[in-house]
């Protein structure tokens, strides 16, 4: 059996507490009202645990935000554990990690908090082993690498990921530009509430225009056209991110676009019968095309077949898409 | 003349009397080795995450003759591969090793000689067919070859055999072995060509332009046929004008004449290579073109883009000679049809094509019209 902790039960006073976040802190984006109500009704119901530098001061090992909380308050002093001077790093993270783990959901980028202090002790093996299981996060080194780099993202940014506002795969192409350029994007993405999907295909977008365009990304998202749409207080955000979407495709992929505009109107001059499509293939790297015949009843597609053979232009269908849009 | 610089050797169990082994440890005396575990892959830190610097000498359990893969929704040219390792020290950017590759370190197979009887007797079994064989699918086929040798005993091998021609593609200069060697037949010398910006940017490690064509003259001016492979093309704002330069090379120093054959491939990738180049090369611009997932998955340049770039390279070329066996990588009916004006029409009429181009250049001194 595993020997208890060894620690001395004290009254510390809450100025002799370092509370900026230290080397044990795993917390992120949190708000202290929730606690602090509960604080002042029933008291801290679990001490914190804190550890005594050379200097007299207090670092937090456990308890950070219920400290932060008793602060606020206007306490003087609160009761903790005070662990021995020479209580090993490593087993200080670990301790504050269970605490965590077992009373709360940790967020993206207190997760990142965990990975990168505990990198510091042990190796990344360990860390895609056993570690990153124990928070939920698929062990890959990947995901590790990414992680790893969060926390030293701009603040704006960690919000983002801690609010899910953007993915941690996304988080990670951000990482290949340089701050300006993620920050920029991070207040396009703040607008444009697009899906993870969306957001990794719209940076990669900006990124291949840029570079294309031997400009910096920047000066892509300070277009006129785009941020006259960003500011358009007649569009919704749904709309707006589409626009946006649509306008950035057609930049990055000019050739293609148009050839899907002159498919449709291609298309669209057969008038076809009403539920009935012609789908080309995708990006048009084949030639099989297919037809697609929505119907409810026998009766109903028979007509739409008869329809169909009638149809004038059919036998000249060609490949739409080589034409002008 | 680009020299690699070799690090360490580590010698896999089960390598230490292979007869490569002992050639290539007497042509470093003096760089580090290590035996090492064939499990044991763990590199030591700093060192670059695909460990060009370290030769590894292993005993290769695979088959050493293997038709390339290519892929099954495209038009490919039944080429063989031989396996002589794997990894290269050259460090192009869009190479697609980087997401193939699971191990470190420039992996040679060191059993290769022991294994060429059983080679030979495989390709002569098959008389009514002829091996298109290269080297320079997994590595540079010269890059190494002062250390490994390999030119030594692959060119006397391929010589002697009937039905058989051995292809050695590299993006080198340094041909002093290929040239001191006796053996000319069924030996065809091909060099990987782009644009100078291309190489300049892209192509790290590697000889210049007009170096690689400068010694590709050298050897057909002492009896190896030459192909020539552009493949990646990367579009650009000025493609067409670093391609003229590369066709004005070839006909400043070679004679169309001897060209067994020129094959056109555009960049084209696997999803997850592009994350790994991301990685290891986050200022390439090899993405920057429109690229759509393809019918096998891997990314290409959109169609139009592609027919493109092929018509009018081989508009240049044909300009400069109209016998040189052009033919196009991987591509669709579709796209040699419009690229070329004409298109195999499967997989098997490719590699026929080329078999003719075999016959043609070689047939007659070496008996090969009858195949």
């Amino acid at each position: 059996m595993k020997k208890p902790l060894q620690s001395t039960p004290l009254r510390v006073e809450i100025s002799d507490i370092d509370l900026n976040p230290g080397p044990f802190c795993m917390s992120f984006n949190f708000s202290l009202e929730q606690l602090k109500s509960s604080i002042e009704r029933f008291g801290v119901l679990n001490a914190p645990y804190v550890i005594k530098g050379s200097d007299s001061r207090y670092t937090v090992v456990a308890g950070y935000r219920r400290l932060l909380a008793i602060r606020e308050l206007g306490w003087p002093e609160v009761l903790c554990h005070v662990l021995p001077g020479n209580f090993p790093p490593l087993e200080a993270l670990l301790l504050n990690l269970h605490d965590n783990i077992i009373h709360r959901k940790m967020n993206e980028i207190e997760k990142a908090m965990v990975l990168e202090r505990l990198n510091r002790y042990v190796k990344q093996e360990a860390l895609m082993k056993e570690f990153m299981p124990m928070l939920g996060i698929p062990a890959n080194k990947q995901n590790l690498d990414i992680l790893l780099q969060v926390p030293e993202l701009e603040e704006q940014l960690r919000i983002s990921i801690a609010t899910q506002r953007i993915s941690l795969r996304v988080a990670g192409l951000m990482m290949t530009l340089n701050s300006h350029d993620r920050l920029k994007i991070n207040e396009l993405f703040t607008v444009l509430k697009l899906s993870f999907n969306q957001q990794w295909e719209v940076i990669q977008w900006i990124v291949e225009i840029a570079s294309r365009e031997g400009r910096p990304p920047k000066e892509i998202l300070e277009d006129d056209a785009l941020t006259e749409i960003v500011h358009d207080s007649t569009m919704s955000n749904p709309i707006k991110s589409k626009t946006i979407v649509k306008m950035l495709r057609r930049r990055r992929f000019p050739s293609l676009v148009k050839a899907e505009n002159a498919f449709k109107k291609g298309v669209s001059k057969l008038a076809l019968p009403k539920g009935v499509k012609i789908i080309p293939p995708p990006f048009f790297e084949n030639r099989n095309y297919r037809l697609e015949i929505g119907f409810s009843q026998g009766k109903d597609l028979q007509e739409k077949v008869e329809g169909l053979s009638r149809l004038p232009g059919l036998e000249q269908i060609t490949d739409f898409w080589k034409g002008t849009d | 003349m680009q020299e690699f610089r070799i690090r360490r050797v580590l010698i896999e169990k089960g390598a230490e009397n292979d007869s490569l082994t002992e050639k290539i440890l007497k042509r470093l005396p003096d760089v580090p080795r290590e035996a090492v575990d064939p499990y044991a892959t763990a590199l030591p830190q700093g060192t670059a995450e695909m460990d060009k610097e370290s030769l590894r000498l292993m005993n290769f359990k695979g088959e050493f003759l293997k038709p390339c893969p290519g892929t099954k929704k495209y038009i490919c040219c039944g080429y063989q591969i031989l396996n002589v390792g794997i990894n290269c020290p050259m460090d192009c950017s869009y190479c697609f090793l980087q997401s193939y590759m699971n191990q470190p370190s420039l992996r040679i197979y060191t059993n290769l000689e022991q294994k060429l009887e059983m080679i030979g007797d495989y390709i002569d079994k098959a008389q009514d067919k002829i091996f298109r064989v290269g080297t320079g699918e997994f590595t540079d086929s010269l890059a190494l070859d002062d250390l490994t040798g390999w030119t030594e005993f692959l060119l006397p091998f391929f010589s002697h055999r009937k039905n058989c021609i051995l292809e050695l593609k590299t993006k080198a200069s340094s041909v002093q072995s290929l040239l001191k060697s006796r053996y000319r037949e069924r030996i065809v010398v091909a060099w990987s060509l782009n644009t100078s910006r291309v190489i300049a940017q892209e192509e790290r490690r590697t000889a210049p332009l007009e170096e690689r064509i400068l010694a590709a003259q050298k050897c057909q001016k002492d009896g190896f046929l030459v192909a020539f492979h552009f493949d990646p093309l990367i579009f650009s704002s000025k493609w067409e004008e670093g391609l003229e330069e590369a066709v004005e090379l070839l006909d400043r120093y070679i004679d169309p004449k001897s060209v067994i054959w020129i094959s056109l491939g555009s960049f084209r990738y696997m999803p997850s290579l592009k994350w790994a180049i991301k990685r290891r090369f986050p200022r390439t611009n090899i993405f920057d073109g429109e690229f759509v997932t393809g019918l096998d998955g891997k990314f290409r340049y959109f169609k139009p883009i592609r027919i493109d770039m092929y018509s009018k390279i081989a508009a240049r070329l044909i300009q400069w000679h109209d016998d040189l066996g052009i033919y196009l990588c991987m591509e669709s009916r579709d796209v040699w049809e419009q690229s070329l004006g004409w298109a195999p029409d499967t997989s098997t009429g490719l590699s026929g094509f080329l078999d003719n181009r075999v016959r043609k250049l070689m047939g007659e001194r070496l008996e090969l019209n009858g195949l």
